[in-house]
């Protein structure tokens, strides 16, 4: 592993904070809405900052657009990322010894807008938080819930292994998709339509998801990815199963782990109060403010009607009624409860304005029963065909290949199982993050170009290890592929390209 | 499901008649008054009405109903009639003459002789003639079926098969070639016999239940009380109970026969009729008439017991207020002329739609007003299975049809209640289409026209595919097809043969290739349709090209507001329309793009075009690459669909207008397109103002297209190139 050797916790470091905040001398702390690990002294939390910030300002002056994108240290990576005019995020990983680099920047940032979109999603923009309280202290709490819940994803035993070379063939930030027949696509969408008209004649979105791949949507395509990779952390029957499996492995975590006892709501004891709270919210009154927790595992679990319920949310006052969770979508700014409900593999979800519902719980609970009377028999039957048609775990593996296909105008991709890449060699695997690396830096060139035509890119890499390593970029789509243990002329390699090409992704890579 | 909804129909062309009635004749009558008349007779076999005077006899052709139609004569001698029928080929005219003697007239030797039975032991209750081959003419008499051949060289008939049985009173229709025999003290026994021309069926004794009155009475079941009916190529047996009130109905097998069940009865007095395979039950005392389709299983009738209405019939007093609307009578006894009346006591009920008044000497047609019944009907999905059904008036069914449909669309019902509305249209389509019945209602020239005696067989043979379980009437209609025509039946099959051929051909062509026939065939298809609006549609079915045409897009035009509610019912139209594996034309898939992109919905437009929901065609990828002005990802859809298409030409254009020239040239050398001209990609290098670009396309076509280097073209941007070139260095 490449964070084997020395990946204690302060392997990474990560941040936020806004540049418009704390311009004064003495007020530096005020700028930081996060910082992990939290226990770092403020004079070294403000080092990271300072370097960042001044890297930031300077790199202004030649690019006001988008300023500096990252920072190779000798022995550290810093990945920035602006989510908001003003808020930065920056990640610090540590460099391995090897002279592949282990890391891909994009990689990483991939992380940090994920962290960001979801907390949008939950909680709304953070500088629309802080006009609100302008003291910072409901932000940085919520972050700081939030984000320690989200890393809590990575962390394996003591380490977090965030995504480095041996998630070269994965794209974070995209959906993963079922392939269905015609016919099942037609009772999908005719689905699709009872659910959305079950809450009277409000507009409603839905997202269907079978197992972890995506069935149907009727969102935005970055609503899409939001919600989808909530579901797939928090929601599929996986997850759930998962959540209880190790349910009691986190409990004891919850004792032992350093890190996992951070995790609770109230901010560590060496923080000045006024940092994480203003100091007129005592700590009684702490507790009864409700900060949102919707990362915290373990928290979802199936109902008796079928439904997914959670008491993240809270109660609604004077009840016993869970709370239904709401989101922020990102298309219409409207705030809408989330109800998901989920039959075998199946997972629907189902989005209502909340605008449209006046009764609150109760309205939602009517607009429930009614999605059960009406589409009961249709989501049996669907999850009956989809189940019969599905080719399970390794149904998008082709044999001989490891590969990874990005649609880019619609955020979806579609790679190799799991299981199947971990048998590539290190080697192999180094040489695809080095050109998925290089490939990226590529098109941000492009971007950065006048010209509105997406270019074509083809390269062809025979590694040290003698497996080819192949990209190839055309019009928005893009196919990465190992091949190991395969033939040493380049005409056998692009042959295997135009193969699969012409097999799995209707000849889009084999157009001369 | 609200009366609301039924009541807000739009009253398609003709005059609404309010729902005051379901059924109707139309005036003028039939006139078959002659002087001297010796009665009426109804000869069923021909469908002649037949009117005896003196020393001849009046026939009037009523296949085809037509009030003014001429009686054709013949001369016969005169004497008593006791029954009187013409041979199916019209040839002879047989008339009963008393209990003992039937009388053959010659038409045209005008030769006659008689057939006598043996006076001391049996009498003729009846005869009837056949198309059997083995004989020409069946003698039902008191002691059983005399079965005869007529020999005219011979002038007698020569007894071929006589089946012995106790006969009290006997049934026959000609159009389920049935004989019912009743016998016992009750004459609730019967015995049936089909003579068809295949072969002669001898059905399972079987009796007839009646209720008691009381312990020592017996009721005796009279002729009048047993009906034969023909719905649908099935044939019943209805027999009135009256002291049950209920009117038992048995479904006659080859093998077996099975009671159905009863209908409850208002009146003592009961007639039946058929027409256009609904069964009318008139309640002659109480003047209603109730209306079954006996199809489904459920015995429920369509609507309530309502008067038969008098269409068109001219009053020639008063009510001048009313004169604009056509005056409609539906209550006898305030009809001014004795015409007027309805189920009068002289009214004799003909097989199967007819009704004479033997009183005034008139013959009435019953007809059905669809209209009303679908106006009086709120469950629309069997409304419209009711009239899918429907083939007399097959285009006033399908007009209805597709009138309803829209209106329920229009008025956002919810999805599930049209979702099975189009599911009974789209299933209908497919029956139609499965027994060609669609196809050959479009053929211009249909056998239904081509006589009085095909009517029968034309329609048996439809329906024979549709109800392949009646045993009975599959001989029946094989019977037609080979003697009663069968020179047209041939032909008849030809053209069926042949359009379901088409349509095979058609629908493989497209599978593979966008194929530009098989739509224009639909296209045709559909002009074919207009232009024969209101002739001889055999089916009601609405083909996809149809629901498209009359209802979808006129539906689009005028609803407003948010078009995902037509979205979804157009998803739902695709479903019932994959279930049936019917397939659906692009320009309805082009519609969902428009309607798609109406609302923004790109995602959802890519899931459908990615699911091929939208099946790829070069209609669909022109409407993607139209809405992709928009949206760029919708463009690139419709780009590959013409790819995947494998419309090169098409596609190459389209990448050099996006400014793709180079990809596009690699593309055409591939795929050897060289329809486009050099200038075209020249121009396009040209435009991105990039020398090298320019170079490379040039040195494409001076490479690859012999003789290029000595046309104009070259040398005007070798020398552009030169320019931008020296303009760089300098």
């Amino acid at each position: 592993m490449g964070l084997s050797s020395n990946s204690s916790n302060e392997s990474i470091q990560l941040c936020i904070f806004d540049l418009r905040r704390g311009q004064h001398e003495g007020q530096e702390l005020d700028k930081i809405l996060f910082f992990f690990p939290s226990g770092l002294p403020f004079s070294k939390q403000l080092a990271v900052i300072g370097l960042s910030e001044g890297l930031i300002t300077f790199t202004r002056i030649f690019s006001p657009q988008a300023a500096c994108d990252s920072i190779e240290a000798e022995r550290h990576s810093h990945v920035f990322h602006e989510p908001e005019p003003d808020i930065w995020m920056v990640l610090v990983v540590e460099k391995s010894n090897d002279s592949e680099p282990i890391w891909r920047d994009d990689a990483l940032r991939k992380v940090l807008k994920e962290i960001h979109s979801l907390f949008v999603m939950f909680h709304g923009p953070v500088r629309a938080m802080l006009e609100k309280e302008p003291g910072g202290g409901l932000v940085r709490r919520h972050l700081y819930s939030f984000i320690m819940d989200y890393l809590r994803d990575f962390l394996v035993g003591k380490k977090f292994l965030l995504p480095s070379f041996r998630d070269c063939l994965k794209e974070r930030g995209t959906v993963q998709m079922l392939t269905i027949t015609r016919e099942a696509a037609i009772e999908v969408q005719s689905l699709v339509r009872v659910l959305e008209s079950s809450a009277a004649n409000t507009p409603c979105y839905s997202l269907i998801l079978f197992q972890d791949l995506l069935v149907s949507t009727t969102l935005s395509p970055d609503d899409t990815i939001n919600l989808f990779t909530y579901a797939v952390l928090r929601l599929t029957p996986r997850a759930l199963s998962s959540g209880t499996s190790s349910w009691s492995y986190l409990r004891k975590g919850n004792i032992a782990s350093n890190v996992v006892t951070e995790t609770n709501v109230a901010p560590p004891s060496s923080m000045p109060e006024s940092f994480y709270g203003s100091s007129d919210i005592s700590p009684g009154e702490d507790n009864n403010y409700h900060v949102v927790r919707p990362l915290q595992s373990d928290k979802w679990s199936k109902g008796k009607d079928g439904y997914l319920v959670t008491d993240l949310w809270g109660a609604e006052v004077g009840t016993w009624v869970f709370a239904t969770p709401t989101v922020l979508l990102q298309q219409t700014g409207e705030r809408m409860y989330l109800c998901a409900y989920q039959h075998r593999s199946l997972t629907l979800m189902l989005l209502i304005p909340i605008s449209s519902i006046p009764n609150g719980e109760q309205g939602v609970s009517a607009v429930k029963q009614q999605v059960l009377e009406n589409a009961s028999l249709k989501i049996l039957k669907i999850e009956e065909k989809l189940s019969k048609g599905w080719g399970g775990e390794n149904a998008y593996h082709v044999g001989g290949y490891r590969y990874l296909l990005v649609d880019g105008d619609r955020n979806v991709s579609r790679a190799s199982p799991a299981t199947k890449v971990t048998t590539l060699t290190k080697e192999s695997l180094l040489a695809m993050n080095k050109l998925r690396q290089e490939v990226e830096l590529e098109k941000n060139r492009a971007k950065l170009d006048e010209h509105s035509c997406e270019k074509d890119l083809e390269v062809c890499i025979r590694a040290k290890n003698n497996a080819w390593v192949i990209s190839r970029v055309t019009r928005g789509k893009e196919l990465y592929m190992v091949l190991e243990k395969a033939n040493e002329t380049l005409l056998y390699a692009s042959d295997a390209v135009e193969k699969f090409s012409n097999r799995y992704c209707d000849g889009t890579f084999s157009l001369d | 499901m609200s009366r609301k909804a039924t009541t807000s129909k739009p009253t398609i062309g003709l005059r609404g008649s309010d729902g005051l009635s379901h059924a109707y004749i139309q005036y003028p009558p039939l006139r078959c008054n002659v002087p001297e008349s010796g009665g009426l007779f109804y000869d069923d076999g021909n469908k002649l009405l037949l009117s005896p005077a003196a020393d001849q006899v009046f026939s009037w052709k009523v296949g085809i109903f037509d009030p003014l139609t001429g009686p054709t004569t013949d001369s016969i001698s005169e004497g008593p009639i006791i029954a009187i029928r013409y041979s199916l080929d019209t040839k002879v005219i047989a008339i009963q003459r008393s209990g003992q003697e039937i009388q053959f007239w010659d038409r045209e030797t005008a030769e006659t002789f008689s057939h006598k039975c043996k006076p001391e032991s049996e009498s003729i209750l009846g005869f009837f003639w056949t198309d059997s081959r083995q004989c020409d003419i069946v003698i039902v008499k008191t002691n059983g079926l005399d079965l005869c051949a007529y020999k005219s060289e011979s002038k007698s008939l020569q007894l071929v098969e006589t089946k012995k049985l106790n006969v009290s009173w006997y049934v026959y229709t000609h159009e389920s070639r049935l004989v019912l025999l009743a016998s016992g003290m009750q004459c609730k026994t019967f015995h049936g016999f089909q003579i068809s021309s295949a072969d002669i069926v001898r059905l399972p004794r079987f009796e007839m239940v009646m209720a008691k009155s009381e312990a020592n009475s017996k009721p005796v079941l009279a002729a009048e009380d047993i009906f034969i009916v023909t719905v649908y190529g099935r044939i019943y047996c209805l027999q009135v109970d009256r002291v049950a009130m209920l009117l038992h109905s048995y479904r006659l097998y080859r093998d077996a026969v099975i009671q159905q069940g009863s209908l409850p009865i208002y009146s003592s007095r009961i007639a039946g009729s058929v027409v256009d395979n609904v069964l009318l039950i008139h309640q002659v005392d109480a003047k209603v008439v109730i209306l079954y389709d006996l199809f489904a299983d459920s015995r429920a009738p369509i609507s309530a017991p309502l008067p038969l209405l008098l269409r068109g019939f001219p009053r020639s007093s008063s009510s001048s207020q009313f004169s604009g609307r056509e005056s409609e009578s539906s209550d006898g006894n305030v009809a001014s002329s004795h015409e007027a009346v309805t189920y009068a006591d002289s009214w004799i009920f003909l097989v199967p739609d007819l009704v004479c008044d033997v009183a005034n000497k008139l013959l009435w047609k019953f007809n059905l007003d669809l209209e009303a019944i679908s106006a009086s009907n709120s469950d629309v999905p069997s409304i419209l299975d009711f009239l899918q059904r429907r083939k007399l008036e097959a285009n006033k069914a399908k007009q209805l049809c597709l009138g309803i449909t829209q209106t329920l669309i229009l008025e956002r019902r919810p999805v599930p209640v049209v979702a099975k509305a189009i599911n009974v249209l789209v299933s209908s389509y497919s029956h139609s289409i499965k027994t060609c019945s669609y196809l050959k209602g479009l053929k211009p020239e249909m056998p239904l026209n081509s006589g009085a005696q095909n009517s029968d067989a034309d329609v048996s043979t439809i329906e024979r595919d549709a109800i392949g379980k009646s045993i009975i009437h599959e001989s029946t209609a094989r019977v037609d097809s080979e003697t009663l025509d069968s020179e047209d039946e041939s032909h008849f099959t030809n053209l069926e043969h042949n359009s379901k051929e088409a349509y095979v051909g058609g629908s493989v062509n497209n599978e593979n290739s966008p194929s530009n026939e098989a739509h224009s065939s639909y296209v045709m298809q559909s002009s074919l349709l207009s232009v024969q609006e209101e002739s001889q549609l055999t089916s009601a079915a609405i083909s996809p090209d149809e629901m498209y045409n009359f209802v979808f897009s006129p539906v689009d035009e005028e609803m407003v507001g948010d078009p995902s509610y037509l979205v979804a019912i157009i998803i739902e139209f695709l479903h019932s329309a994959n279930l049936e594996k019917i397939r659906v034309l692009p320009n309805l898939y082009v519609l969902i793009i428009q309607l798609l992109v109406r609302n923004e919905r790109y995602a959802e437009l890519g899931l459908f075009v990615v699911n091929k929901i939208l099946e790829p065609s070069k209609e669909v990828a022109l409407q993607l690459l139209e809405s992709g002005r928009q949206n760029t990802q919708t463009r690139k859809l419709g780009l590959d669909m013409l790819r995947q298409l494998g419309l090169h030409n098409d596609y190459v254009v389209l990448l050099v207008q996006d400014g793709y020239y180079l990809e596009a040239l690699r593309y055409a050398r591939k795929y050897k397109v060289d329809t486009i001209r050099p200038s075209l990609f020249l121009e396009a290098a040209f435009v991105s103002n990039d020398s090298q670009h320019l170079a490379a396309v040039l040195r494409f076509f001076t490479d690859f297209l012999p003789g290029f280097k000595n046309t104009a073209e070259h040398n005007r941007y070798h020398r552009i190139l030169n320019e931008m070139n020296s303009s760089m260095t300098a």
